[in-house]
């Protein structure tokens, strides 16, 4: 159109010019030299809605966008100055007051009067070029954006010529290499890089010159921070012939991401290792009920196999009755997530492929993904749990019915002593309701007599954590009769040994205790045959104590009767022979009363006693015996011996009975002296020992069947001395043992508690 | 009664052997009590008449055994058994052993008075005899080896010629033997010298 227009005038007359200006269809502006202006086309007119007048002179600037004015002006002064060709942009007001671009430049130079610098006219074309601008500023806002992209990239991107030249590097390649643009553009990898990497990336670039394709490839690159993996991208970049001009590249670093994926999968795999080595049966359900995914441990479980259920309801797996329910549920809580179960460890019945009912426990979980629900259930077999606590339901069914049916008083109390629970037989034999024992109301049921050391040996317990044991008299409601029992209770003790608390027994011992006693009875008299017996064998004996004095009572009374018949009447002779009658007489009936004390017919009856004088008293029965048989006696008696409590005739007995033993067991015995040896100490135990050994046949092999009734070595033994012997000291506490003597006979020795110890 | 005799007692009691002594000592028996069987054998033997009370029942040595103990140390002196209680076998063995008595205890004291008499008068027939025997054998012992020769052959009635012949002597010189003989001895008459010459040839036909 410039040239056009250019063409026309150079061809028109001076005077036209104005009309040919009218009939450029561009806006036209004719200036004079000194750059005002002499008139404008109509086209102008009618955009700037101005009149001519107002543009005369520099006027017509006025229509220019003032941020353009100055550079406008400049560049227009220095063409009017230098001749040069004047261009310029800049916006123009339009009538509506909007500025559209123009390009403004001198079209044509017009001299009507040739020669004359004053006639010399310029025409100044305004070209529209607001579309072009706008072009410009949205490419140059784009490529600003592309810019900010690139440069805010987390890649490196960057742009090579075919040979390999940098055309462009954004920030983050800057960064990364450390470097400036203007170390890069026009380097190659070469410059840039080592050799060995730059090999590598020059080779991707031939790959993608030669295939004209984007590669993409993973490239490991060692950083000041260690090894970096990078994704790389490269493409080829083609001119408008079709010809790669450039080669595009785009490196990512996936260390991090790498490392994430690497995570994630690891969790991911541990989950489903979790999963599928999970001893509870793992099933996924999505919202339609169906089953998605099932876990190996599903066939254990259920006897399905994980496939053969995909796709199956959950249903499948429930019983019937439960179904409906689970369905109704299930519809409710996708439509208002209102759960109808607990989702933690919920107790439910599931359904076996055979057809079994079993219990479960049952967890779920739920997770959207793309919209979806899947709902995650983590079930767990409980039968042998559930048969588990069965079985202790059943034990402690069992336990509890024990102590109501057990045939004995049952009771326990709290760690302070307080009575806190009693069976029922408690409750019928004391006639009281468990509110009324508890505490210590059952205190209501001792005799009297034995409140006090019952409470004080149950304290004592509490206090001391030792086994309870003790006798009392309770009343029994059933006679309103008191009957000896025996409450004896054991402390229940937890990790720290601190009583938590007491378990109790009471028994009524009435019925035993009076067996006990008639039993003791029967032994006594026993015991007291023995001694007849051993009497009858001792008669000789027995005779000679008595008579001796006897016989010194009747020479005295006799010779002094004789004194009388022939008036021999000294005092003095009378008084001592007839102190000596008194003497022999008292002498005599000790001989006997102790005769009788040994065969009376009496419960045993414990003291303390000298085990010494037990000895003595002995020996003074059957000493004398012992002389007859030739035995000599020996005697090691301990002096200082601890009191033993007892029975005195009882042990008498027993010692009697091991001595006669010893002494008849040596009468065959020719070719030995006939020794028995009578010995009494404290052993090792603290216990006083007696031991009698006899240098006679021996015990031989029959040591073991000694004290069994009825044995006998004796032609005319009863074979009870020994069991009876035995019993009797075992009564007291004692032991009664037999052993071999050296070089010949036995060794017979009991042991007694020293008395100081608690009688048992 | 006779002073020139002793009763001994042996009882281990001794309110026994005092009240014994002194009963023996109200009919004039004179007695020393021995507390065992032991301490009576180490006193020197009585040369009075004598008799023994022994307890059966001693300590140490029973009285039986003590008899027997007796016995064979040639120990002739007769016992009174007292015993505590009647056993018969004992006092068969005892009055077979050649006791005196066997009393149980507690005794009459007539019986006991009555068995010491017997004792001691056994014990002093015992010793008279023993001292008869005693003269006829210190006689006999005077008698010449050839007149005890003659005598011996008198007694197994032998007649003066026969004796000549045997001893290869004269008839009339075993006649002057005899006759020596029957004055030495204190017989009164040949017939008593033939009694005197048999005791002294069995002499232990009655031991006591």
């Amino acid at each position: 159109m410039t040239a056009e227009t250019q063409s026309a005038t150079q061809t028109s007359e001076q005077l036209d010019l104005q009309m040919l200006v009218e009939t450029i269809p561009a806006m036209v502006v004719c200036a004079l030299p000194d750059g005002s202006v002499e008139f404008a086309n109509r086209a102008w007119q009618e955009y700037t809605g101005g009149s001519l007048q107002q543009l005369r002179g520099s006027g017509w600037q006025a229509a220019i966008h003032t941020d353009d004015v100055r550079g406008f002006v400049e560049e227009w002064n220095a063409s009017l100055t230098t001749g040069k060709p004047f261009a310029a942009e800049a916006r123009i007001r339009r009538a509506d007051g909007q500025y559209h671009w123009f390009l403004i430049r001198k079209a044509l130079a017009i001299s009507p009067n040739r020669g004359s610098d004053s006639s010399l006219r310029t025409l100044i074309a305004c070209e529209d070029i607001d579309e072009r601008k706008q072009a410009e500023v949205r490419l140059q806002q784009s490529e600003i954006q592309l810019h900010a992209f690139f440069d805010n990239s987390p890649s490196m991107i960057f742009l090579k010529d075919r040979e390999g030249r940098y055309l462009y590097a954004n920030r983050e390649f800057k960064r990364v290499r450390r470097t400036t643009e203007e170390h890069i553009d026009g380097k190659t990898d070469n410059e840039l890089f080592p050799a060995e990497q730059a090999s590598v990336f020059q080779a991707s670039d031939r790959q993608v010159l030669e295939a004209g394709v984007p590669i993409e490839f993973e490239h490991v690159t060692v950083q000041n921070d260690g090894q970096h993996t990078s994704a790389v991208q490269k493409f080829p970049l083609f001119n408008a012939d079709g010809q790669i001009y450039a080669i595009g590249g785009i490196v990512t670093d996936v260390t991090e991401r790498k490392r994430e994926e690497s995570a994630r999968r690891y969790i991911e795999e541990n989950h489903r290792l979790i999963v599928e080595t999970a001893s509870d049966a793992v099933v996924s359900m999505d919202d339609t009920g169906a089953i998605r995914f099932a876990n190996p441990a599903t066939m254990r479980i259920f006897g399905y196999d994980p496939t053969e259920l995909i796709g199956k309801p959950l249903t499948v797996l429930m019983p019937e009755f439960m179904r409906k329910m689970h369905d109704t549920g299930f519809r409710r809580y996708l439509a208002s997530g209102q759960r109808h179960i607990n989702w933690q460890g919920t107790e439910l019945t599931a359904l076996r492929k055979n057809g079994e009912e079993f219990p479960v426990e049952v967890s779920f979980g739920e997770l959207t993904r793309d919209g979806h629900k899947v709902f995650t259930g983590f079930i767990r077999d409980i039968s042998a749990r559930k048969h588990a606590e069965e079985r202790l339901r059943a034990s402690e069914r069992t336990l509890r019915e024990l102590t109501e049916t057990i045939p004995q008083m049952l009771w326990s109390a709290e760690p302070d002593g307080a009575i806190d629970y009693c069976n029922q037989r408690v409750l019928d034999y004391t006639g009281l309701s468990a509110e009324q024992v508890r505490g210590a109301g059952w205190m209501k049921t001792v005799h009297r007599d034995d409140i006090e050391t019952m409470a004080r040996a149950w304290t004592a317990a509490v206090s001391s954590g030792e086994p309870f044991q003790q006798e009392f008299r309770c009343l029994r409601a059933a006679d309103r009769a008191y009957r000896w029992c025996i409450s004896r209770a054991l402390p229940l003790r937890d990790q720290s040994a601190r009583v938590i608390k007491w378990f109790g027994t009471v028994v009524d011992l009435h019925d035993w205790k009076e067996a006990q006693q008639a039993l003791q009875m029967s032994q006594a008299e026993l015991a007291r045959v023995s001694r007849l017996t051993t009497m009858g064998e001792l008669t000789a004996s027995i005779a000679h104590e008595v008579n001796q004095p006897l016989t010194a009572v009747t020479n005295n009374g006799s010779a002094c009767l004789r004194l009388l018949a022939n008036r021999n009447l000294d005092p003095e002779v009378l008084r001592r022979a007839l102190e000596e009658i008194v003497a022999d007489g008292t002498r005599a009936s000790a001989v006997v009363a102790r005769i009788r004390a040994f065969i009376k017919k009496a419960p045993a009856e414990k003291s303390e006693l000298d085990i010494n004088e037990v000895i003595q008293e002995v020996l003074a029965l059957a000493g004398h015996d012992l002389g007859k048989n030739g035995v000599s006696l020996e005697c090691q008696l301990t002096t200082t011996l601890p009191l033993v409590r007892g029975d005195r005739i009882q042990l008498q007995q027993v010692l009697l009975n091991l001595i006669m033993n010893g002494m008849e067991a040596m009468t065959g015995v020719t070719v030995q002296p006939r020794a028995l040896s009578l010995e009494s100490r404290i052993d090792e135990s603290g216990n006083v020992l007696v031991v009698v050994r006899d240098s006679g046949t021996g015990i031989g092999s029959e040591a073991d069947r000694l004290f069994t009734p009825f044995f006998t070595t004796k032609a005319k033994g009863m074979g009870m001395g020994l069991p009876i012997s035995r019993s009797l000291i075992e009564s007291h506490g004692g032991r009664l043992w037999a052993t071999a003597n050296s070089p010949h006979g036995a060794v017979f020795s009991f042991t007694l508690p020293a008395a100081g110890e608690s009688p048992s | 009664m006779t002073a020139a005799s002793l009763v001994f007692v042996i009882d281990d009691d001794q309110s026994v052997r005092s009240s014994l002594k002194f009963l023996l000592s109200t009919v004039g028996l004179q007695a020393e009590t021995f507390e065992s069987a032991d301490s009576f054998l180490h006193r020197k033997p009585a040369d009075v008449p004598s008799c023994l009370v022994l307890d059966v029942r001693l300590p140490g040595l029973s009285g039986l055994d003590f008899q027997r103990e007796l016995a064979t140390r040639n120990i002739y002196i007769p016992i009174v058994f007292l015993t505590g209680h009647g056993d018969i076998p004992m006092s068969v063995r005892a009055m077979k052993a050649g006791a005196v008595e066997f009393l149980t205890k507690p005794f009459r004291d007539q019986d006991l008075l009555d068995a010491i008499r017997v004792a001691l008068d056994r014990d002093r027939a015992r010793r008279e005899q023993d001292k008869e025997m005693a003269d006829l054998r210190q006689r006999f012992d005077s008698l010449t080896s050839r007149e005890q020769e003659v005598v011996s052959r008198v007694v197994a009635g032998m007649l003066n010629k026969q004796i000549a012949a045997e001893l290869g002597t004269a008839e009339s010189t075993v006649k002057v033997q005899r006759s020596r003989a029957v004055e030495k001895m204190q017989a009164a008459s040949l017939a008593e010298l033939i009694k005197m010459i048999e005791k002294i040839k069995a002499p232990s036909e009655k031991a006591s």
